[in-house]
């Protein structure tokens, strides 16, 4: 796919002639019309699809952290309900895409909301939250604990406890869910599809784009950037949870 | 400390689901209103009596299994090198690393990617044409097969992910002890390895067969279009049939959680991430 995104001439086809960046950033031609002969960097539409996936996938991952963390710090606890909870949280991932999708759709027509921003924030939230949630869970320190009731025994408050003691011994854990929050939000399309306003996210528009246009090598280059997005998050991802291990060591 | 996580699942995934099945049992909607009339079983009544259904019901499910054994076999091998024969740290991320990249390249561009590949003018098509293997370029795109290839590259992740996580959790005393007692090789890997992670298995096998349930537009785009229930629904919901669209996407939901719950019972999942 790489390889492809640099190739020269509108056929698709191995072997692969000719190197140009003419996909990436080549002077719109006169003579022929049509998103796909347009070099990504001058696709307004997949910079406004662009901004707008950014916009949503950071706000989706500060809200995954957000959610996961305080979860996933209360389901430590024997409480009643621990176990329904659970599930109903890891519904979000178990109910199949297409039907979240309908279910979103329903449920913003019937209170009479439009489509915003918001909602494929909200879908790709409920989609990400058990994915962090897991991740937390597996990984919190076993004697997190202990640590938060010495503390509480020494007579911290309780917010002061979270503050100087939870939080500062989970912050990468929190960290590397909304890392991969955003990769989730990044690119989740069968959701997203359904409650898209305006141009849409990113996948959305790519998904919309090559259904109707012809294929050119110009897609694979949008496919390249959009990939080293999600792929520099998931290096960021990674060297938080390798943070997460050593410092407690 | 639970509210925020407890006020987004209720708000937005247990009340649209009460919407859906609510919606699904009535024959009319108005799109604009939301009022619903005519409250009966015919949607469902009316599925199970389309003899064309039956035929969506067994691509859609006999295709998510076929997805979970394809990732299974590849992804259980997969973890097991990651997690016992890999030692040296490097060669590790490498190898996760090569197994994440496919996963990160958005659906669509990962469904075109292959068109170079598979199509008729292909890479393998070339190649068999001028080894003079084939008179005429195989079909290989827009089937079950080109489907499976793009399910099991999309999703494999989720099954080596719980699976590496199951078997990191076995006591390597445990092996040891019964390499001590002369186990053989093969004994050592059913009776302790392959059972001890068990749950983790079973819970890729939930994550796979619940994502290629939801997925409809790799079988639109490269499925050919196979009938499966998720596409029925995008298709129903798109031409504004609403209530049936409701109706099919209640059963499918139904299934998945029907799914979750039996594998549940038999193994414990939450042994992977509760109390080590």
């Amino acid at each position: 796919m790489v390889l492809l995104s640099f190739k020269s001439g509108s056929d698709m086809s191995f072997p692969i002639r000719g190197f140009t960046l003419d996909w990436y950033i080549g002077q719109p031609s006169s003579y022929r019309y049509g998103s796909e002969w347009i070099s990504v960097f001058h696709d307004t539409d997949f910079w406004r699809a662009f901004r707008s996936s950014a916009y949503v996938s950071i706000a989706a991952a500060l809200l995954t952290c957000f959610i996961a963390t305080t979860t996933a710090l209360a389901l430590r606890h024997r409480v009643k309900g621990r176990d329904l909870v659970f599930y109903v949280i890891l519904l979000g991932f178990v109910v199949p895409g297409v039907a979240l999708g309908l279910g979103m759709v329903f449920l913003f027509r019937f209170v009479g909301w439009g489509f915003t921003f918001w909602t494929p924030v909200i879908v790709d939230v409920i989609y990400a939250v058990p994915f962090g949630l897991v991740l937390m869970m597996a990984r919190f320190e076993p004697r997190l604990m202990e640590y938060e009731r010495a503390a509480s025994t020494l007579k911290a408050s309780p917010w002061n406890v979270i503050r100087h003691v939870t939080l500062p011994l989970i912050v990468w854990e929190v960290v590397s869910a909304g890392l991969f929050g955003f990769v989730l939000a990044w690119g989740e399309v069968i959701r997203t599809q359904f409650v898209i306003h305006g141009t849409g996210v990113l996948s959305t528009y790519i998904l919309s784009e090559v259904g109707v246009r012809a294929l050119s090598p110009k897609w694979y280059a949008a496919g390249t950037i959009i990939s080293m997005i999600s792929i520099v998050a998931l290096l960021l991802f990674g060297w938080a949870l390798s943070r997460g291990t050593t410092f407690k060591k | 400390m639970l509210l925020p996580g407890l006020v987004l699942c209720v708000l937005f995934l247990i009340v649209p689901f009460g919407l859906m099945v609510t919606i699904s049992l009535y024959q009319n909607i108005s799109p604009a209103t939301m009022v619903l009339s005519g409250f009966s079983f015919e949607n469902y009544i009316g599925f199970f009596s389309k003899g064309t259904s039956y035929i969506i019901l067994a691509n859609t499910f006999g295709n998510s299994l076929l997805a979970c054994l394809a990732c299974l076999l590849i992804g259980y091998p997969f973890a097991y090198l990651l997690s016992y024969s890999v030692k040296n740290e490097k060669v590790k991320s490498y190898m996760v690393s090569l197994l994440i990249v496919p996963f990160l390249i958005d659906t669509s561009i990962r469904m075109i990617a292959w068109i170079p590949i598979l199509g008729n003018q292909g890479a393998i098509n070339q190649l068999l044409l001028s080894l003079h293997v084939v008179q005429n370029p195989l079909s290989l795109l827009y089937n079950v097969g080109a489907l499976q290839i793009l399910w099991l590259q999309g999703y494999v992740l989720f099954m080596i992910f719980p699976i590496y996580l199951a078997l990191n959790r076995i006591d390597p005393d445990l092996i040891a002890a019964a390499k001590v007692l002369r186990a053989s090789p093969q004994n050592v890997f059913y009776y302790i390895v392959f059972k001890l992670s068990l749950p983790g298995v079973i819970c890729g096998c939930i994550f796979v067969f619940v994502s290629t349930l939801g997925d409809y537009i790799t079988p639109l785009f490269i499925g050919g279009g196979i009938q499966t229930l998720g596409l029925s629904v995008s298709d129903y919901a798109n031409s504004f049939a609403w209530p049936y669209a409701a109706a099919l996407s209640t059963m499918l939901t139904g299934v998945a959680i029907a799914v979750l719950y039996i594998l549940l019972k038999v193994v414990n999942i939450k042994e992977l991430i509760y109390e080590r």
